[in-house]
């Protein structure tokens, strides 16, 4: 498996906090697509729907928006952009495996992949 | 609509349209915020200059509000900057600087000012619709995608007293969309259905209907202003 997996780190609503956390995962980005390598950033469902403050639902939401315009530059090079979200009642290997099979695929760019069930009813991210 | 408004970027484009349009609507006092030197707005809006992203920015604003002696009904953050490039080329300074603008003044205004606002006031965040994607805005769509997010989750923390929704202008003709070079621009024009860029009048129609008890069961959505373009 080539390419990075990167989990978006819980954040208090403290901006400095924030900052540099998207400041880390655009770094690591960065430095996959210098490499022409995909990446995919794992985030909690509830934070996409802000369920759990500012800082971590800016966090998520995010790093699904720079997902997508990754993958559009990924897309003209060969490497991919991803993100996969769970919920509380997902176990972290099967989180995993779904990134990894992310990052093997090349062909399923730019897309929000939802592990569990917690996400039906909700808003679309 | 009697009381306070804030809208920031306000001297120019969608902000300025904002501004002005709340400003022709109603009994209200609009306080227009930016860092620009040459903030020559209406003379019925109050101007504060001042740069948001500065340790004291959301304060000075916050006493702007106070000494306006009218409730705070109304906020809109707005101002926004660009620094596009490629991912793989992108330097540290631009995506500090656009995320610092769009996302963390936004952020810090928000937290300073939610306190002051009154029952049934109305918050809007301007985002975009990059943040859907857009190719060379990797700093820019994430900056737009975390205001998504803050969205969500003011709009959630602020209910049931305040509702909190988000604007995500397409192509609009504006200073910002216009230093996109002419023939990518009018690629872009071809992709939206209406065949045209929209107006920042648009936007501030759509902001002041979020703004106003017209839209009174809405909260935590984004509309997106494009023209039709998410769909091409």
């Amino acid at each position: 498996m080539s390419g990075h997996i990167h989990w978006a780190s819980e954040v208090r609503d403290d901006w400095p906090a924030v900052l540099a956390e998207l400041t880390r995962a655009f770094q690591v980005s960065r430095q996959a697509a210098q490499g022409k390598e995909s990446f995919v950033y794992v985030v909690r469902q509830d934070d996409l729907l802000g369920r759990s403050g500012s800082g971590n639902a800016i966090m998520a939401c995010g790093l699904l928006s720079a997902a997508r315009t990754a993958a559009l530059e990924g897309a003209r090079q060969g490497w991919t952009a991803n993100v996969v979200a769970y919920d509380q009642e997902s176990n972290r290997s099967a989180v995993e495996e779904w990134a990894r099979r992310l990052l093997e695929a090349g062909d399923v760019n730019g897309e929000l992949i939802r592990v569990g069930s917690g996400h039906i009813g909700k808003t679309l991210a | 609509m009697n009381g306070t408004i804030v809208v920031t970027g306000a001297a120019r484009g969608i902000g300025r349209a904002i501004a002005e349009k709340m400003e022709s609507t109603g009994p209200l006092t609009v306080i227009g915020v930016d860092v620009a030197p040459e903030l020559a707005l209406s003379e019925s809006i109050t101007p504060v200059q001042i740069d948001l992203t500065s340790a004291d920015g959301p304060s000075v604003v916050r006493e702007a509000v106070e000494a306006s002696g009218a409730p705070l009904v109304g906020l809109v953050n707005n101002a926004g900057i660009t620094r596009d490039s490629r991912l793989v080329n992108m330097a540290d300074d631009d995506f500090a600087a656009v995320l610092e603008v769009n996302l963390g003044a936004a952020f810090r205004l928000s937290t300073e000012l939610a306190p002051l606002m009154s029952d049934g006031g109305s918050v809007v965040n301007i985002a975009s619709r990059a943040y859907l994607g857009n190719f060379g805005q990797f700093n820019y769509s994430m900056s737009k995608g975390g205001v998504v997010g803050m969205t969500r989750a003011m709009a959630l923390s602020l209910a049931p007293h305040v509702r909190v929704n988000a604007v995500a202008p397409g192509l609009i003709s504006s200073e910002m969309s216009m230093a996109i070079p002419e023939e990518i621009r009018g690629q872009m024009v071809e992709s939206i259905p209406l065949d045209r860029m929209g107006t920042p009048d648009e936007i501030a129609n759509t902001v002041w209907w979020l703004l106003t008890p017209l839209s009174s069961y809405i909260t935590g959505e984004v509309i997106v202003v494009g023209g039709g373009r998410s769909l091409t």
